[in-house]
């Protein structure tokens, strides 16, 4: 059921747009306070929990054996997806995974992929016969305001703290599995006319079309998509394209803080 | 229950394989409203389980159909989560999904007010992030600390618990390996303060002794997470003395 | 039960716990009677008030009652009616004979249309739980300007407080106009200044309505607006 947007609201974000302040109090581009844990789930072999204001983000790896593909005897696969389950807001409703939902795992899905982070070839455990598929799930518990970015971390920091179980499958001993880069996501919505850092759920109420951007270790984009109805124009991009820059290399730090400890 | 075959489920001196007596449970921790978008919630931390609990509403029921007129219903839909077995679950719901989620929504509708809200519901959502057997029992408690946590009135809480049979011995709270190989399991729903059962379910075999002293440690074992239960809920509004 | 009688405990209860028994005692909210015990059914705080004793829930839904006075949003409207978001189970019902303005039949959606939002107060909630609205009285209209700030339905008194003491203090210092509908959604408009000093002091509402440190919190945040007026 389409959420109903009260046109106070949408006055009041604009009016805060032009004092440029935010509604919870935050400058344009600051984030939300947020935690991070991994190994946090029995049965997973990489796990994480994302908080992010009032967004809680669950992220879980699974493994399993198959047959490769024909065409690529020596590659595994990867797969990340995401649920939007009746628990996560009183907006979403059960069924079938929504277009929303789809559109969710397969931004984080392609932002993860396309950074090469994982080496496929490295998944092969005998060519043409076995390797490995890669699964990641993501599970939003709780939606706050901007579950991509919440989602994007979870999912990458599961992936980093992911150990194959290759001794339940009886081929060899468990390792940790490589993960060459750490790509983060930072999202921006138009709020009041003009593009602001990880949206609260009032917010994104009150706000119009959204921007995901998602970087990696080099600076390189990899994954961009644009949700809702709305336009932009390319200096506007230029100037969250630079805040995405700082953002990502910020959360990057975290992370590799995280798991060195 | 598959039967205990050359499993050995009991040391030579009569304790578990994980070190527990037979009348003791797993630790349990409670935390109550976790999830901020909810209108209540709670998360169980039953040994290697982990159960999360969110509740929308009293809200109008959608379609009309499910709609009573003289009282609310429970819409219960209890999930597992992709990666909380040791081999991925397909995501959506199946016919074991689909029976829990009945059999619980019917018990806390014995518990919930529900005369109050007439062509209501009352939406709970039971997601499973880790499971080591007992994920129903730890969604039931779960599930009842979140109504209070949404202010929903009830007439008590409902305290999963179960007991069940390993090599002819009645324990309490089946781990993995005992659910897997034991005889028996014998999951309860009790209401704490009242005594009486909302919830039961049953497989495997059971003599009426056995299920007498079965029975006898889910009390014990109900009145013991029921205390955390209430100490979750109060850790969240009670203020600390200072 | 021993010290019931003096009004000021603050005892925290959870469902099914016995709050006391029959002998005496009236059941008040929050509780009901069960084999001569009185039983909670909430989670909150009991209160014994002239030999009836109630359970003061910490949380709980917005129940419409006749008379409230509450801030509604326009969810759909129809040839001759509109109905409204209220916060509360069910959508309330505006008919067009209790609009403030003539209305033409076919011509709601030119008075208030989806999005707005409206001061309207609780006519009728029938058993069913149909509530009506009305918007004819003094000072109820559609609201086309300022801010609606949700508060928990619970923490209403304490955001008032005695007297409306608390609600004047926060007018005051503020220089804005404040309506509290009693469904948790509060309209705040006024300078610019204003309107963001009372959602910050509604925040310290929402983490401290519940606790003793909620007077000491809001008369810091009083203090923050002077300082902010001063420079």
């Amino acid at each position: 059921m389409p959420q109903l947007v009260p046109n106070l609201l949408r006055q009041e974000v604009a009016r805060l747009a032009e004092q440029d302040a935010r509604i919870d109090g935050r400058e344009r581009f600051e984030g939300r306070d947020f935690t991070l844990e991994t190994d946090c789930l029995y049965n997973a072999e990489g796990s994480a929990k994302v908080t992010m204001g009032k967004t809680v983000v669950y992220a879980g790896v699974k493994f399993e054996i198959r047959t490769p593909w024909p065409d690529r005897p020596a590659e595994g696969s990867l797969m990340c997806g995401a649920e939007l389950r009746p628990v996560a807001h009183r907006k979403y409703e059960p069924g079938p995974p929504s277009p929303q939902s789809i559109e969710l795992g397969r931004v984080v899905d392609r932002g993860i992929r396309e950074s090469g982070c994982i080496d496929m070839n490295s998944l092969c455990i005998i060519p043409g016969e076995k390797v490995w598929g890669v699964m990641i799930d993501i599970h939003v518990l709780s939606d706050g305001g901007n579950i991509f970015d919440a989602c994007g971390l979870a999912a990458i920091a599961a992936l980093r703290t992911a150990v194959v179980p290759a001794e339940r499958f009886d081929v060899g001993e468990d390792y940790t599995l490589p993960v060459n880069g750490t790509p983060i996501m930072a999202s921006f919505t138009r709020v009041g006319g003009r593009y602001i850092y990880d949206p609260c759920e009032e917010e994104e109420l009150g706000g119009d079309e959204r921007i995901h951007i998602t970087i990696g270790d080099e600076g390189h984009l990899h994954s961009l998509q644009k949700g809702l109805r709305g336009v932009f124009t390319p200096a506007e991009f230029a100037e969250i394209f630079k805040v995405a820059q700082n953002k990502c290399a910020e959360l990057r730090k975290v992370v590799a803080e995280k798991e060195a400890n | 229950m598959g039967g205990y075959g050359d499993v050995q489920l009991l040391r030579e001196d009569g304790l578990r394989l994980d070190g527990r007596k037979v009348d003791e449970m797993r630790p349990v921790s409670i935390q109550a409203g976790i999830l901020p978008a909810a209108d209540g919630s709670a998360m169980v931390t039953h040994g290697l389980n982990v159960a999360v609990a969110a509740v929308y509403g009293p809200m109008e029921a959608h379609p009309r159909k499910i709609q009573r007129q003289d009282r609310a219903v429970i819409d219960v839909r209890y999930n597992m989560a992709p990666f909380s077995t040791s081999d991925r679950i397909r995501p959506g719901f199946n016919r074991r999904s689909r029976e829990i989620s009945k059999v619980t929504a019917e018990s806390l509708e014995s518990v919930v007010l529900v005369e109050r809200y007439p062509r209501a519901k009352i939406r709970v959502e039971i997601e499973i992030l880790a499971a080591e057997a007992g994920t129903r029992c730890a969604g039931i408690t779960a599930a009842s600390v979140a109504l209070a946590d949404a202010g929903i009135p009830m007439r008590d809480m409902i305290v999963g618990v179960a007991s069940g049979k390993i090599e002819g011995t009645v324990v309490l709270d089946l781990d993995k390996a005992e659910d897997n190989y034991g005889q028996a399991d014998l999951p309860v729903g009790i209401l704490p303060n009242t005594g009486e059962i909302a919830f039961l379910q049953m497989d495997g075999d059971l003599s009426p002794e056995e299920y007498d002293l079965a029975m006898e440690y889910n009390f014990k074992a109900a009145g013991e997470i029921h205390e955390i239960m209430v100490d979750a809920l109060k850790a969240r509004y009670e203020e600390s003395e200072n | 039960m021993s010290q019931g009688l003096s009004g000021a405990e603050q005892r925290l209860v959870t469902p099914g716990m016995t709050i006391g028994s029959l002998t005496g005692m009236r059941v008040g909210s929050g509780a009901i009677v069960h084999n001569d015990e009185i039983i909670a059914t909430k989670l909150g705080w009991v209160r014994e008030n002239n030999g009836t004793i109630s359970v003061d829930p910490i949380n709980s839904p917005y129940i419409p009652r006749s008379g409230d006075l509450i801030i509604g949003n326009v969810a759909e409207v129809r040839n001759n009616l509109w109905f409204m978001d209220i916060n509360g189970s069910f959508q309330g019902l505006l008919p067009m004979s209790l609009a403030p303005w003539k209305v033409e039949y076919g011509q709601a959606r030119q008075h208030m249309n989806v999005g707005d939002s409206s001061l309207a107060r609780v006519q009728e909630v029938d058993e069913c739980h149909n509530v009506v609205l009305t918007m004819k009285g003094v000072g109820l209209r559609r609201l086309s300007q300022g801010a609606v700030i949700d508060v928990p339905v619970n923490h209403l008194d304490r955001i008032r407080g005695e007297g409306n003491a608390n609600l004047d203090r926060m007018k005051e210092t503020s220089d804005c106009r404040i309506i509290v509908g009693e469904n948790g959604r509060v309209w705040v408009d006024g300078h610019e200044n204003g309107i963001d000093w009372v959602r910050e002091a509604l925040d310290i509402a929402k983490q401290h309505g519940h606790k003793s440190s909620f007077d000491s919190a809001m008369k810091k945040h009083e203090k923050k607006f002077n300082k902010k007026g001063d420079a």
